[in-house]
């Protein structure tokens, strides 16, 4: 690799840390301020959030394998994460099930 | 407190809350080692590029757009625009954090995926386990992903091939991830029809649009619907 590329490398990674870390850095001038910590996140900030989270999900369960297969057993796999879910509101099972539900579901289909 | 002295330590609740991630962490990272090592980075290289740029779909990107000869500043500016969702991200956090000057380092490892499970896991956490907590999960997330992208540019191949079931199925443990610590959040009208707005958007533009800006596109159409809504049940959070 060249060195320009590297400095490529360089300035991609500190401009991605900058993108994380300054935010931080001003949200807590502005907790520090606040006499109401839970008060100072801006409402529109508060809910894009979970917002992003959400559209992560949609774009991760676009399957790899855009098939019948593979849409089968995303349902599949999704149902059982979220029954699991429902039962048990841990993190580590429902996804342990949802992916041994897919993967059945995409042998048995394949 | 006795719920302190009997809890487990922070960075032990934070690599188990980790270990669902991986699955999907690590054929992702896998794949981005075959795609750069196919564009003509070695190993190290590969390796490099994953413990200093760590944020999926821009290394992707980069390596692409490296191998394919386009200007090296429009590769980076390109990068980081991809990036700029997580802008979002350490604010969403900040009130949860106790006091520490490590904090700013940690963000390093603040990618979709982490995000995601600090902001379900940290509010459940004692103010004095999340430090240890955030510290454990983001370096776990980040080795594996360093790990992995190397595990592809050495052996990527040959392991795709010896294990392509591997390869189908393990990276269903992000949507499952993902489903999980989006669940909760359906606490009403308003907030359940603007994430399943984001959520639709998401796997819609994927499919038939800019898969790089989908996300920030897709949180756009879910912001949209939040405010055009309005707060049913009164409940905001």
């Amino acid at each position: 690799m060249s060195s320009a590329l590297w400095l490529g490398v360089i300035a991609a990674a500190l401009g991605t840390w900058l993108l994380r870390a300054l935010p931080l850095l001003w949200m807590q001038r502005r907790l520090r301020r606040s006499p109401h910590r839970t008060g100072a996140l801006p409402q529109w900030l508060a809910a894009l959030g979970p917002m992003m989270i959400a559209a992560v999900l949609g774009v991760s369960l676009v399957p790899s394998e855009q098939s019948v297969t593979g849409w089968l057993a995303t349902l599949a796999g999704s149902a059982i994460t979220l029954a699991l879910w429902w039962r048990l509101r841990s993190l580590g099972w429902p996804v342990v099930a949802g992916v041994a539900v897919f993967g059945v579901v995409v042998i048995i289909l394949s | 407190m006795t719920t302190t002295a009997t809890a487990p330590a922070g960075w032990r609740s934070g690599l188990r809350d980790t270990l669902p991630l991986l699955g999907g962490y690590l054929p992702v990272a896998i794949s981005f080692g075959v795609i750069a090592s196919r564009a003509g980075f070695s190993p190290l290289e590969v390796g490099l590029i994953s413990a200093l740029i760590y944020a999926g779909a821009s290394q992707f990107l980069f390596v692409g757009m490296a191998a394919a000869g386009a200007p090296l500043w429009l590769t980076v500016v390109m990068t980081l625009v991809i990036n700029l969702r997580h802008l979002a991200y350490a604010p969403n956090l900040a009130e949860w954090l106790p006091r520490s000057r490590s904090w700013p380092w940690l963000m390093h490892g603040l990618t979709d995926q982490v995000f995601a499970l600090a902001h379900a896991r940290l509010p459940q956490l004692e103010s004095e386990r999340r430090l240890g907590w955030f510290a454990a999960a983001s370096l776990l997330a980040w080795l594996v992903w360093i790990g992995g992208s190397l595990l592809g540019a050495l052996a990527g191949e040959w392991l795709t091939a010896r294990w392509p079931l591997l390869d189908r199925v393990m990276p269903f443990a992000l949507p499952a991830l993902f489903l999980v610590l989006v669940a909760p959040r359906f606490t009403s009208l308003r907030w359940s029809a603007a994430l399943t707005v984001s959520t639709v958007a998401g796997l819609v533009l994927t499919l038939t649009g800019p898969a790089d800006f989908a996300i920030v596109l897709a949180a756009a159409c879910g912001m949209l619907c939040f405010y055009l809504l309005p707060a049913v049940s009164g409940r905001y959070s």
